[in-house]
């Protein structure tokens, strides 16, 4: 059954011609290419690197940005790619987003002119895989309070610490990573042969299987000195590029949720008790119902956003919120799909579970719900609740 | 009629042919199509794709420009709707996108003059087509225009090569495959391939976006559609499939293995 996505108020015709194109660009491949070989690389347990090609090819990498051979495409169009590239799988998605708002981004806002023209063209042509290294084992939600830190040596940097949930760390070529100089967040770029410097997979997850998890361990990791990014010192830094990357997965959850509809949908109609398709029953058509009233409202919300950050009016709480509602009707609805699925729900012939599994790490990645609620919540009463302290 | 070369600058020199590609806008294949009147309901149609045949022949005439160092002319004659179309193909690689339009029915003879003036005017020496458009599969627009321009004309094509100045086509043929080598003016329609056509990717997309559609009516070509040579009476869908035949348990067996061997002469 060819994929027929939902968009019950037609939002995608407010999208531009350009934005049309490249969702069915992004859209065909992945019903060629993705679709037919996700559950493989599931159990494989591997990203496959013909997709790293395949993107790079597209010019989908690094997509909002302008200049040293990137996309220069518009905000919207980038999250109409994660949401097309999320509909096939959250790990796919999860490389995208890294990629572009996490290791482009900061080289683009925040690096040298040299910096970018050397990392830059490479890493949009898919050549060069990028991680972002911020997260550490003891510090997810609390960043600031970071134990990596880099050390002035005179003619050279020395990083000690480590990282770990950092998506695409094994197979990077170049990672961001944020540690302390002097007791402020600084970034660095850190390329896969520097001494001092591993990057071991984490094996065993049950979610984002065919996306890869690394840690990223410096021990007297010696780098040289311009490999520092000079244009930002502090927390504003790493939040800037999550802010981006949270944006493409509130579209990217749209994506997800779906795909879940669909197979839920195509499901229904067939699967037949008690000498009806189940669709005729209310119990799911009311479950149906729902999921076509919050994928619209996740695209409304989604595409509003789009907008917003296409005229540069916006503020980090807009974001908050719709990754956090998007990502969480979307681990809902594939949760409801499983349910409608019955049995046959947990199969890999059907996206549903996998898509449920990949979705219990978008919330919690990026920010987790609760952690976007928080934001939220101190935008409305201007009270933080992040720490008891004052 | 000079209309085409205020536009353009055609010309032949040494290999820098004109290569015309012609597409057509058809219903999806997967959208469903309803009858209404004794005609299909084009309003109802949700979604339009260009007929895959001609994608292969899309396919083979970007190889083709390569080769060649030519200029790859995307043609369609059709509703407003199908300049969409034209906007793809320069995605991919074609370089100038002419559309005539026109918004009613034209029969396979009108669309076969309407081409052939655009082609006259456009100074195209090798045309590439599908074998058949999706919707009306009716395969009489490759070999039709090949009669008015007086080309050769080559059907069933599967790849087509240009060497020392000849075109060579593998066709599909009753004994496998043949190959015909043929020089311009020629036509080229194409069977399904092996060479599917290339994806777009973002660059392609944004100069795609840059890139004019010269749109010109029939008038402005010179062909009056007044009169029809052609008549199609009515539509009619398919005939639904008799439902199938269920058997279960192993008492059924033989009766199966019976139908399977007398029936439907599969075993």
């Amino acid at each position: 059954m060819a994929y027929e996505a939902l968009d019950f108020y037609e939002i995608d015709s407010l999208l531009t011609e350009e934005e049309r194109m490249v969702r069915d660009m992004v859209r065909d491949w992945v019903d060629k290419e993705v679709i037919p070989n996700i559950e493989h690389a599931c159990r494989d347990g591997v990203f496959p690197d013909e997709w790293r090609v395949a993107l790079g090819e597209m010019g989908v990498l690094g997509a909002p940005l302008k200049g040293y051979e990137c996309p220069g495409l518009s905000y919207t169009a980038y999250g109409v790619i994660c949401r097309e590239l999320e509909r096939g799988d959250s790990g796919l998605r999860s490389f995208a987003s890294v990629q572009g708002s996490l290791a482009m981004y900061p080289i683009w806002d925040f690096g040298s002119e040299e910096q970018k023209n050397y990392y830059l063209p490479k890493m949009a042509s898919g050549e060069w895989i990028g991680c972002f290294g911020l997260t550490e084992p003891d510090y997810g939600s609390n960043p600031g309070d970071m134990i990596t830190k880099a050390e002035d040596m005179g003619d050279h940097y020395l990083l000690n610490g480590a990282k770990m949930w950092i998506t695409n760390g094994t197979i990077a070529e170049v990672a961001v990573v944020w540690a302390k100089l002097d007791g402020v967040i600084r970034g660095f770029i850190v390329q896969k042969d520097d001494p001092g410097f591993t990057a071991p997979e984490m094996k065993g997850k049950h979610s984002l299987k065919a996306s890869v998890t690394s840690e990223l361990v410096f021990q007297d990791c010696k780098i040289p000195k311009n490999r520092i990014l000079p244009g930002v010192k502090g927390l504003r830094g790493p939040f800037s590029c999550l802010n981006n990357a949270r944006f493409g997965i509130s579209w990217g959850a749209v994506g997800s949720a779906q795909a879940c509809f669909h197979s839920a949908k195509d499901y229904a109609m067939s699967r037949i008790q008690f000498d009806h398709p189940i669709a005729a029953y209310q119990l799911v058509q009311n479950k149906l119902a729902w999921m076509l009233r919050e994928i619209t409202k996740a695209q409304l919300l989604a595409y509003h956003l789009g907008k917003k950050k296409d005229v540069g009016d916006w503020i980090p709480e807009h974001i908050s919120l719709a990754k956090m509602n998007n990502v969480d009707i979307a681990l809902e609805i594939a949760r409801v799909a499983r349910d409608i699925h019955g049995a046959n729900g947990i199969l890999d012939e059907y996206p549903v579970m996998r898509h449920m599994a990949n979705l219990e790490s978008v919330k919690t990645y990026e920010g987790t719900h609760d952690i976007h609620n928080l934001i939220i919540g101190r935008h409305i009463t201007g009270i933080q609740a992040f720490t008891r302290e004052a | 009629m000079g209309i085409f070369k205020d536009v353009f600058t055609f010309r032949k020199f040494g290999n820098n042919m004109n290569i015309v590609v012609l597409l057509k806008q058809v219903p999806d294949t997967t959208a469903k199509i309803s009858v209404s009147s004794g005609a299909v309901d084009q309003d109802s149609v949700t979604k339009w794709s260009m007929s895959p045949y001609d994608e292969y022949a899309l396919e083979a005439a970007l190889k083709l420009k390569n080769i060649t160092n030519g200029s790859l002319i995307a043609l369609t004659c059709g509703p407003a709707r199908s300049s969409k179309m034209l906007t793809d193909a320069a995605a991919v690689g074609a370089d100038n996108l002419i559309h005539i339009v026109h918004e009613g029915y034209l029969d396979s003879m009108q669309i076969q003059s309407l081409l052939t003036a655009a082609i006259v005017k456009l100074d195209g020496e090798v045309i590439l087509c599908g074998k058949q458009a999706a919707d009306t599969n009716s395969g009489s627009t490759g070999p039709g225009i090949s009669e008015l321009l007086e080309a050769g004309c080559v059907t069933h094509v599967t790849e087509v090569s240009f060497e020392d100045g000849e075109f060579s086509a593998v066709r599909l043929s009753s004994s496998g495959s043949e190959k015909v080598v043929i020089s311009s003016p020629c036509v080229f329609a194409f069977d399904k391939g092996l060479n599917e056509l290339r994806r777009p990717n973002v660059r392609g997309i944004m100069m795609a976006k840059k890139k004019e559609i010269i749109s010109f009516s029939p008038e402005d070509l010179g062909i009056s559609i007044s009169d029809s040579k052609v008549q199609i009476i009515s539509h009619a869908p398919p005939a639904e499939k008799a439902p199938g035949k269920k058997y279960e348990g192993a008492s059924s067996i033989q009766t199966v293995i019976a139908k399977l061997r007398d029936e439907a002469n599969v075993i």
